[in-house]
């Protein structure tokens, strides 16, 4: 039923013709209509990331769907060099890094390249080419190298990754649309996306320009003890100082006298 | 079972967190030694911060040690004179620790630090352990050919001890020494919990013993009570200054210590002296190995993560 309604709206809209002028401007362009399966994400003692799923429809049927995840926030990232000082590895340099999303997932029903040109990719921050025109380096320790760029680049690239905070999946079969229309496709947000807001937009584009957008607005937030733990030991830092001692020393003396002799000191 | 680390900022395996403590229990009952300098390494290989793996060590220390200083002390066997006089030095120290541990986080190089100290201190101290339980492993074969070990003779420095100022007189240990050492190995040993995320009393037993020249027993439950304080001191420091205690994660690792050292102290009636002591020196070398590889071994990723500012993660 759900589906068939969303059909119908799908239906609606496409009706409304699409002859509007086709500016860069995302907000400009014809509404995306989407749905999340939810839009607050709680972690509580046992996340260990979670899963969205979205539903779209295309105001034109055919067209190519990219979606993008990113968070609204920004973020400083400090990395590390290391290089061989003697015999050992250590750090040598340090890099502030600005401009660089926090998180980037991009699903697009194919290839970047071929959806639309390098050039839109630029301008709608679409692909790791236009994230790294947006990075900006600057350098806190050490003597900077003409190759750091590309080193600090790919080594942010990798970290992210491995996080599963970056990824690019330019595949049919990870954003299904089916008869042109109707989209669908999930994020998986992992547990090192921290409490914020993030947003997934919804970009359709046909024959290399921008004809629809969308947008859903997700909240990560900490719950129950996670929420208390981390509040307290940041804002209250000698409370939870005391409070961790106090609780260490009583779980202590409490084996100490269930187990007798206790102790393995 | 996944649980989430809310300071750690990250999710992992309950069972690997309790299997972690379980181990370093077993082998902390087994062998009589606090387990810290096994745990944090250990904890930094399944992927904890190491700044937040030394802080919430230390703070499991806190609960594991006040169960063996409670225990001793209903025996009688802690100094409280000398354990304020080391404490002393050990919260001095501790609070040097937490600032330099703050300003090599700042540098990027606080995991190369921690690194070479543990190299340096658990190849010491595994190097010398190793070949002291081997000669005595030779010496039993030998079936008394020998005489029995020298009698320990009141060494050179506890002399030299006797010489410095401010003189005091520890009643329970029956010495009257000069309080500077205790204080000086104090300080030593805070600077080194803090940075370590370790007790200390694999060195600072030894010391007391053959340093100060305290009997064994005292030394232990005098150690263990001075241990509850200043690792009481550098978890509260680190939560004030580096934000980096993980209540949650030392509250499981406690759990896991607690069963498994019940484990191996059983474990431990079956073995003789000096087999224990070969076995933790084993275990203590092959650590060292792994930690000295990793800082000479090209790592795979060159570029990695710094800490941001204040921010525990």
């Amino acid at each position: 039923m759900k589906r068939l309604s969303m059909l119908f709206l799908a239906c609606c809209l496409g009706c409304l013709g699409a002859t509007q002028a086709q500016a860069i401007s995302p907000e400009a362009q014809q509404h995306v209509l989407t749905a999340a399966s939810k839009n607050l994400i709680e972690i509580g003692l046992s996340y260990h990331g979670d899963q969205i799923h979205f539903f779209g429809i295309d105001p034109v049927p055919g067209s190519d769907v990219v979606i993008r995840l990113t968070a609204a926030k920004e973020e400083v990232v400090k990395l590390s060099v290391k290089g061989k000082v003697g015999p050992f590895w250590m750090t040598v340099k340090q890099y502030e890094v600005t401009g660089s999303p926090f998180i980037y997932k991009i699903h697009a029903s194919k290839p970047l390249d071929q959806i639309m040109s390098a050039e839109t990719a630029k301008k709608l921050e679409l692909g790791y080419p236009a994230v790294r025109s947006q990075m900006k380096m600057h350098l806190v320790r050490g003597d900077a190298a003409p190759e750091d760029e590309g080193i600090v680049w790919q080594g942010l690239v990798k970290i992210k990754e491995h996080a599963n905070l970056y990824n690019i999946v330019e595949d049919p079969k990870r954003l299904e649309i089916s008869e042109g229309k109707l989209f669908k496709h999930y994020f998986r947000f992992p547990p090192a996306a921290t409490e914020g807001r993030y947003q997934v937009e919804s970009f359709c584009f046909q024959k290399g320009e921008l004809v629809g957008y969308g947008k859903d607005v997700i909240e990560i937030k900490k719950v129950g003890l996670e929420n208390w733990i981390t509040q307290t030991s940041q804002n209250n830092p000698v409370f939870f100082g005391i409070m961790a001692v106090l609780i260490a020393v009583g779980a202590g003396l409490l084996v100490g006298v269930l187990f007798g002799k206790g102790g393995h000191h | 079972m996944d649980i989430y680390l809310p300071i750690a900022g990250m999710s992992i395996n309950f069972f690997l967190v309790l299997g972690i403590g379980g181990l370093v229990g077993f082998l902390s009952g087994l062998f009589g030694v606090g387990g810290g300098f096994l745990l944090t390494p250990l904890m930094m290989m399944v992927g904890i911060p190491p700044a937040v793996a030394a802080a919430s060590d230390s703070n499991q220390i806190v609960a594991a040690a006040s169960s063996g200083a409670f225990a001793h002390w209903r025996l009688g066997n802690v100094d409280f004179k000398m354990g304020l006089v080391i404490l002393a030095g050990g919260i001095f120290g501790g609070t040097i620790g937490v600032q330099l541990v703050k300003v090599l986080r700042a540098m990027g190089n606080f995991e190369f630090v921690m690194k070479v100290v543990y190299v340096l201190m658990l190849g010491l101290v595994g190097g010398a352990m190793f070949v002291e339980s081997l000669r005595t492993i030779r010496r039993s074969k030998g079936a008394g050919a020998e005489a029995v070990a020298a009698p320990v003779t009141e060494s050179s420095l506890t002399r030299l001890f006797n010489k410095l100022p401010l003189k005091m007189n520890f009643e329970r240990s029956g010495l009257n020494t000069s309080a500077i050492f205790p204080f000086a190995i104090g300080t030593t040993v805070g600077i080194m919990a803090a940075i370590l995320g370790v007790g200390g009393g694999f060195i600072m037993v030894p010391a007391m013993i053959y340093i100060i020249g305290m009997p064994t027993i005292a030394a232990i439950g005098t150690d263990l009570f001075q241990i509850v304080l200043t690792s009481a001191n550098v978890t509260l420091q680190q939560a004030i200054v580096n934000h980096t205690v993980d209540l949650l994660l030392a509250l499981i690792l406690l759990a896991g210590s607690t069963i498994g050292a019940q484990f191996g102290a059983v474990a431990g009636k079956r073995l003789k002296g000096e087999q224990i002591r070969i076995l933790l020196a084993i275990i203590v070398l092959v650590l060292t190995v792994k930690i000295f590889l990793d800082l000479v071994i090209t790592p795979s990723d060159l570029v990695s993560l710094a800490p941001a500012k204040g921010g525990g993660h």
